[in-house]
């Protein structure tokens, strides 16, 4: 009897010690995580003298915002912003436009071409094109160094189709028939009746679209030559490839900022963004993610 | 699948079966899938009927039509290229220790936040570890540079240890290194979701009788929630295997310099480099189909295998 409660107190002083431990380790993790960004940020707002002295770590060492004045001053920077928010804004809108049109009548099994189409998504799925044939094809309609090269091929996912199609499958039959009754045809059924109702999941596609338009590098790095038309990403790794344009800037006697912490403020620049807004998408995020069952 | 199809069919009412029927009836079905069957034809399936110029020798004043066909000489002249070798040995070993060291990491991550209790702290620890997935790669790549830059953090906490500064960007034998440790930064947090969302599926009354039986918590993570994860884990994995070939050419790219193109050079950066760059397409698009087919088996066999395991695994 006293035996079996000193083992039950070991076993509770155990799970109390484990808890702990995770809990230790986790919080380990999540700075570790944080580290490299916070970093960046502290960088961004330090001295000159306090980043070549190698002082800065985790938080800005004699603050100034010599770097951060010099990158607002900068009008391709702006411009750079300028076309990765409006890409972004125009990509994602037409993005779930398109999604939401197609996977509407894909759910219908009144419609007769559903089945061959969805065998046309998933074949895109899973065989992908080689990436030269398809520089051929961008180039011959006219898309390299034109800005509709950061919107166009982006505007269709065949896994966001399929989770909105599964989606509008669940939607209640019922409703679709009254409305159809009250003489609504598909595209007013669709746009007055379905997707008012479906702010979620528009919401979760639409963000993890956004996503994708607001970090897209590979498109611009094979059609787009002219930097005046380079959205963020590619102004940052401009920068950051060609460091020669910060070393000239930061070797001016009288300036309070370096290349290093040029590069940091525009990285913290390019991503500000993201970072303001995911805490309040956050919940969305998830629950894209677990929009499991996709199959066609 | 056929008698399925036919029994469909049969299903309908007369005005549908044929396809002009349905068209008239419904369409606005018809007129509503067309942008989006527009975009597939033009960005998915011309250019993988483009393919054909791996065949060729292509020139761009001759177009496909004009192009002279050549059979399997892009293929022949490939296989005995030395590089051909290095970047298809270094895209198996980069998409083995993705497997191998990347994959485990948000099963175990997924493990321990189910442990924490305070709802607060749980959620915090998910904000921290998931936002690296919402930056783009040559964001990521910039702070792994200054990260293992010379005067960058790791080689700070080096000194501080006494130990002399080493510069691991510029060297070959640490590519894969920083390509492991960056992709464990930035996706092995959002990969728990799956695993968190499976966990939150388990039966809670299986715990408590645990906790009556006088099972401690370790034993509760190991005994239970565990083994009812294997199913989730396996499909995972078996997807995974499938990708192998995807490492991702934004990742590898912005990582990639001159001087680690040993270790680090796969079939996506030479295609860029050689095919775009210095305009050879027909044997950069040999390269490039030899890869998607490789891809596309990989992805047939692991999917049939994973549905073969459990019924909701699988891509389709």
């Amino acid at each position: 009897m006293v035996g079996m409660k000193t083992g039950k107190r070991k076993a509770v002083l155990g799970d109390r010690v484990f808890g702990l431990v995770i809990m230790t380790a986790l919080c380990i993790i999540a700075i570790v995580a944080l580290v490299p960004l916070l970093s960046v940020l502290s960088l961004s707002f330090s001295s000159k003298n306090a980043v070549n002295m190698n002082a800065v770590t985790l938080f800005p060492v004699e603050f100034t915002l010599a770097s951060w004045k010099c990158i607002f001053a900068r009008s391709d920077m702006w411009r750079s912003a300028g076309i990765t928010l409006a890409s972004t804004a125009v990509g994602t809108v037409l993005a779930l436009l398109i999604t939401a049109t197609m996977a509407y009548p894909l759910s219908k099994k009144e419609f007769r071409l559903s089945h061959i189409i969805m065998v046309g998504v998933i074949i895109t799925m899973i065989f992908k094109a080689p990436i030269v044939p398809y520089f051929i094809t961008m180039r011959s309609i006219g898309l390299y160094n034109n800005p509709l090269v950061l919107v166009l091929p982006h505007i269709l996912s065949a896994y966001n189709l399929a989770v909105m199609r599964t989606f509008f499958m669940q939607f209640s039959k019922e409703i679709e028939e009254s409305a159809m009754i009250d003489g609504c045809g598909p595209f007013r059924t669709l746009f007055k009746i379905v997707l008012p109702s479906s702010k979620a999941i528009i919401a979760t596609i639409g963000l993890f679209y956004g996503v994708v338009f607001w970090n897209q590098y590979q498109h611009p790095l094979y059609f787009i030559q002219d930097t005046r038309l380079y959205p963020l990403q590619m102004k940052v790794r401009q920068f950051i490839n060609e460091g020669t344009e910060l070393q000239t800037l930061a070797v001016k006697a009288n300036v309070n900022y370096t290349d290093r912490s040029l590069k940091a403020a525009i990285v913290v620049f390019a991503i500000l963004p993201i970072i303001a807004i995911y805490p309040f998408i956050q919940k969305y995020f998830e629950k894209g993610a677990m929009l499991g069952s996709v199959k066609g | 699948m056929k008698a399925d199809k036919k029994a469909r069919l049969a299903a309908l009412p007369a005005s549908q079966r044929s396809l002009g029927a349905n068209f008239r009836k419904y369409w606005p079905y018809y007129v509503m899938v067309l942008p989006g069957v527009v975009y597939m034809i033009v960005f998915k399936y011309i250019p993988m009927l483009g393919s054909v110029i791996a065949f060729q020798d292509y020139s761009v004043y001759e177009g496909i039509l004009g192009s002279k066909w050549v059979g399997l000489k892009n293929f022949i002249q490939l296989f005995t290229y030395a590089d051909f070798k290095k970047i298809f040995v270094n895209t198996l070993v980069l998409g083995a220790y993705k497997i191998i060291f990347v994959f485990p990491i948000p099963i175990a991550l997924a493990l321990m936040m189910n442990e924490v209790r305070q709802e607060k702290l749980k959620k915090s620890i998910q904000t921290a570890v998931y936002i690296p997935y919402f930056l783009s790669w040559i964001i990521v790549a910039e702070l792994v540079f200054d990260f293992f830059g010379a005067n960058g953090i790791f080689n700070q906490i080096r000194g501080m240890l006494g130990m002399q500064p080493i510069l691991i960007m510029q060297q070959s034998k640490y590519f894969r290194l920083v390509y492991v440790i960056s992709s464990i930064w930035k996706e092995a947090g959002w990969g728990t979701v799956v695993y968190i969302a499976a966990i939150s599926g388990i039966d809670q009354s299986l715990y408590e009788a645990a906790q009556i039986d006088g099972a401690s918590r370790w034993q509760r993570m190991t005994k239970i929630t565990f083994p009812l994860l294997i199913p989730t884990i396996v499909t995972l994995l078996l997807l995974n295997i499938g990708s192998f070939m995807d490492l991702g050419f934004e990742h590898v790219f912005s990582l990639l310099t001159p001087m680690t193109y040993s270790t680090g050079d796969i079939f996506d950066t030479y295609v860029y480099r050689v095919g775009i760059l210095q305009a050879q397409y027909s044997i950069t698009t040999a390269v490039g189909l030899f890869q998607s087919v490789i891809g596309l088996v990989l992805v047939v066999f692991f999917n049939n295998l994973s549905r073969k395991i459990s019924e909701d695994g699988g891509l389709w």
